[in-house]
């Protein structure tokens, strides 16, 4: 059966053997769109997060079927990904989280970071300036290697860079 | 199709510089510092390593740089050796993998300390050999050349040639076999903290893992184990909807597979090559096989927590001890003892679980046997040992096989292992068709080699003047060397004892043993190996006998330092000093109910300290239910830190990863099944519930010590101690909170 599905401004339309299977395998093995990350498949571990209409949720727990008509970012769009507040012409959110990130150093081994950075787009699409409290409410991502303290300072380096 | 490839290079030679299509590729092999011994894996006593600089005509300068990455930073570190001694910016050098060939082992914080060396003098000896070029090219002296970012400067008559311009004249020059090292006082990039070479990539989904691995045509597979440990394959299940085949799996030593092979399969692959299928099409098919296609062990049910339990606290009293340290007579002192504390602490099995499963991807040349070649893709700490095992598993010589080293979303001491590699090549050529093979999380925690569990009693005998007469510490647990041999242990495994043992305090009379605990259950490297085990032993004993005596914990680590002869006292004493100093010990005031705990360990040559400052959540009953750490100050004195922003980054890593193993971390076997099988049974630390961590490093001079592992083995008796103090409760026997879940 096939799906139409918007990801990163692009349309995609891709058999998929249910519309059950979770939007993660899509993006991962059909689409070779390996940026999102299995780790757990129970949606626990967050680091399969895409944004779905502006919103940070878990790919392993959303279906291909139930993504159809809706906008999907990856991280492989997120340079692209702009607040609706960003003046034209300057930097996107997208842009400024991923120089955060490298600024602080945060990635150790990497493996959650790209679901890192999709659940902080997700944080700025409903709190602009988030504070302390609003960035230990969201990112719930799952780190073994332990780079939270890197993270929170670089999604407060994301917050005020022009 | 982009396929996941590196520069492939399989006949590099070791000793010469040599001309590629375009620039050069220098190949320089130096003795390496030894590292630490795995036991009866392939690191011979005298090794060697090898470093590569390629230098292009386009200006390009690439270090290829072995072992993994696995989130530690050797690709960055090493070549920033090489980077500092070619005189170039930081900025001007790309990183590589090394081919298998000519790679190493990631295992036991070595990365850096052991080749470091090696890359400055590759990367001195490029330098050395593009000047003479320069030199020869102009007609003056080479004192006459100055080499800076990347060209070489005529200083007489300020002309200058490019790196890429000498790179072919270079080439064909002697390489210089004593090059001249820059004073460690010069360096301009060790030291610093130099971006990472990885981390952009892993920000915007290009950097590529083992599970990332695409190839044209490849199949897709996910392997089952039996669900109770030691269960073996029965028969080869039919093949269910939504799969095309399935594969039985023999372990990793038994292939090749021939008719004389006993070993029976303990797994299967499930395997589909059906267009636009996913790898969760092949788990949901895995159900409907089910069960039933396993033989069970008849000893099933005494695989279980209980009964090893109560086997190690047997052998506790009664096992057949190897001696892993002694000195002075520790029976005449306990003997004349005025006081003796006797202390027990249990540790749990632990899984690795990496955030990225164990996964591989292999092509076969052709696709069917005959083979010629044979391609891997893997996420390893151990890239020679795949290609051992690919060797090993197609018959090929190692000239026919290509290893991709991918990155890998953590290590942690579990991808260093070959069982999942074995799997993916068997597979691939029992299909006719490149495969993936991808371990369910599942599979991941359930088929893990695990810490070991351990159990260690501490007796310490005190005089009348309380001071410390002897110190005995007995350790029973699995032995991780004796898994991997055939023969019977015939000394103590130093994995165990490591952390128990060359303790840095002045015990006038000590006995350290080990009991072999056998157990089926696999065990493996894990993240600081025994050192973890053992400093949360020892260093809670250290708190306890300070306790019995009335003084403070800090006080009674600064005496036991001050007064010993041990090489590694002061440096250990100054890293105490510095953790306090950092956290504030004796000048400022501990927050109304907190707490502050310290401890302090050495591990493959590094010395930490951390200072853990709690505070304790209580239930309506007054009975503790959480603890929240706010703060951890890190001391670490490395020798010398190649790159401070590493070392702090490792720092941050290994108090999580202790911090979360500690509070929750615990896998229990119930007849032979594990308890945890995903992330929702195995809590981690999150974000919100992380302390802030503050690193001071110490650049002591001393010889240069790796900082992957030894972050870990402090803070769980740091937090211990601290506990105590809130609670008057020794915590003992780990994880602080048993059975923790986590949701969503």
């Amino acid at each position: 059966m096939s799906y139409s599905l918007n990801i990163n401004g692009q349309t995609y339309v891709v058999d998929a053997p249910s519309a059950d299977t979770p939007l993660l395998w899509v993006l991962r093995d059909i689409l070779h769109l390996t940026g999102t990350k299995y780790g757990c498949g129970i949606s626990v571990c967050w680091a399969c997060t895409v944004l779905i209409n502006g919103q940070a949720d878990k790919s392993c727990d959303v279906t291909v079927g139930s993504a159809v008509g809706k906008t999907i970012t990856t991280i492989e769009g997120l340079a692209n990904f702009r607040l609706a507040s960003d003046a034209p012409g300057a930097k996107g959110m997208g842009q400024k989280l991923q120089e955060a990130w490298v600024a602080n150093q945060a990635p150790q081994c990497g493996y959650c970071q790209s679901g890192m950075l999709m659940q902080a787009a997700g944080l700025f699409v409903n709190q602009r300036h988030p504070a302390n409290g609003d960035i230990n409410g969201a990112m719930q991502n799952v780190c073994v290697c332990g780079t939270y303290q890197r993270v929170k300072a670089a999604i407060n380096a994301a917050s005020t860079a022009v | 199709m982009n396929e996941s490839t590196i520069s492939k290079a399989t006949a590099l030679d070791r000793r010469q510089f040599l001309k590629v299509s375009s620039g050069f590729l220098l190949a320089l092999t130096f003795p390496i510092v030894a590292n630490r011994a795995l036991a009866d894996t392939n690191m011979p006593a005298n090794a060697t390593g090898t470093a590569f600089i390629r230098i292009g005509t386009d200006e390009s300068i690439t270090i290829l740089v072995g072992g993994g990455e696995m989130g530690q930073g050797i690709y960055t570190g090493l070549s920033m050796g090489a980077a500092e001694e070619l005189r170039v910016k930081w900025e001007m050098v790309k990183v590589e993998p090394l081919p298998a060939i000519a790679s190493w082992l990631s295992a036991g914080s070595g990365g850096i300390r052991s080749r470091l060396p090696t890359f400055l003098k590759a990367g001195a000896a490029a330098r050395e050999m593009l000047v003479s070029a320069a030199a020869a090219q102009w007609g003056v002296a080479t004192t006459a050349c100055l080499a800076v970012d990347g060209t070489v400067k005529n200083t007489v008559t300020n002309e200058v040639l490019t790196y890429g311009q000498l790179a072919p004249a270079a080439a064909l020059l002697p390489v210089p076999t004593a090059p001249v090292l820059t004073p460690a006082a010069s360096y301009k990039i060790i030291g610093t903290p130099a971006a990472r070479v990885d981390l952009p990539p892993k920000t915007n989904g290009t950097a590529k893992y083992g599970l990332d691995a695409v190839v044209d045509g490849m199949a897709l597979a996910i392997v089952q184990h039996c669900p109770t440990m030691g269960g073996t394959l029965a028969s080869t299940p039919g093949v269910p909807p939504n799969a095309s085949t399935v594969v039985a799996l023999y372990p990793a030593s038994a292939y090749p597979i021939t008719a004389t092979t006993t070993a029976l399969p303990n797994a299967y692959a499930l395997v589909s090559w059906l267009p636009n299928t996913t790898t969760w099409t092949l788990m949901e098919a895995a159900k409907d096989i089910g069960g039933g296609v396993w033989t069970i062990p008849p000893d099933a049910a005494l695989l279980d927590s209980t009964v090893f339990k109560s086997q190690a606290m047997s052998l506790l009293g009664r096992g057949t001890p190897f001696i892993a340290e002694t000195k002075g007579n520790v029976d005449t002192a306990f003997a004349s003892a005025a006081r003796v504390l006797d202390m027990t602490y249990t540790l749990p099995y632990l899984p690795h679980a990496c955030m990225e499963v164990l996964n591989c991807t292999v092509r076969m040349t052709p696709a069917t046997a005959p083979f010629t070649a044979c391609e891997v893709w893997a996420p390893t700490q151990a890239p020679n040992s795949v290609l051992t095992t690919a060797a090993a598993v197609t018959g090929l010589p190692k000239t026919a096989i290509t290893i991709y080293p991918m990155l890998m979303g953590g290590g942690l001491g579990r991808k260093f292992e070959q069982d999942y590699i074995a799997q993916a090549i068997a597979t691939a050529m029992t299909i006719g068709r490149p495969v993936k093979l991808t371990w369910p999380r599942e599979q991941d925690m359930q088929r893990d080699q695990y810490r070991p569990m351990a159990v260690t009693r501490i007796q310490v005998s005190l005089d009348a003047a309380n001071n410390i007469t002897a110190w005995k510490n007995r350790h029973v647990s699995p032995s991780i060397s004796a898994q991997r041999r055939t023969t019977p242990l015939t000394a103590s495994d130093n994995n165990a004892t490591e952390g128990a043992t060359a303790l840095p305090y002045n015990f006038p009379s000590r006995l350290i043993d080990y009991v072999q605990h056998m157990s089926p259950i696999p065990v493996g490297y894990w993240r600081s190996v025994g050192y973890a085990i053992n400093c949360f032993a020892v260093e809670c004993a250290m708190d306890e006998i300070a306790f019995a005596m009335g003084i403070s914990e800090l006080t009674l680590r600064r005496n036991l330092l001050t007064t010993s002869t041990d090489p590694l006292a002061a440096r250990t004493l100054a890293v105490v000093n510095a953790a306090a100093a950092t956290a504030g010990w004796e000048t400022t005031t501990v927050p109304a109910g907190r707490a502050r705990g310290i401890a302090v360990g050495q591990a493959f040559g590094t010395i930490v300290a951390e200072v853990a400052e709690i505070g304790v959540t209580k239930n309506a009953a007054g009975v503790v239910t959480n603890f929240t750490v706010y703060k951890v100050a890190c001391a670490v004195d490395c020798g010398t830190a190649v790159n401070p922003n590493s070392v702090e980054a490792q720092m941050q890593g290994g108090i999580f990863h202790g911090l979360s193993a500690a509070k929750w971390g615990e896998l229990k076997w119930t007849a032979g099944k594990a308890s945890v099988t995903n992330f929702n049974k195995y809590r981690m630390t999150r974000l919100g519930e992380s302390p802030v961590i503050t690193t001071t490093i110490i650049n002591s001079g001393a010889a240069m010590s790796g900082t992957g592992e030894p972050g870990v083995p402090p803070i769980a008796p740091a937090i211990a101690n601290a506990y105590f103090k809130l609670t008057g409760i020794r915590v003992r026997n780990l994880p602080f909170f048993p059975g923790a879940t986590m949701g969503g």
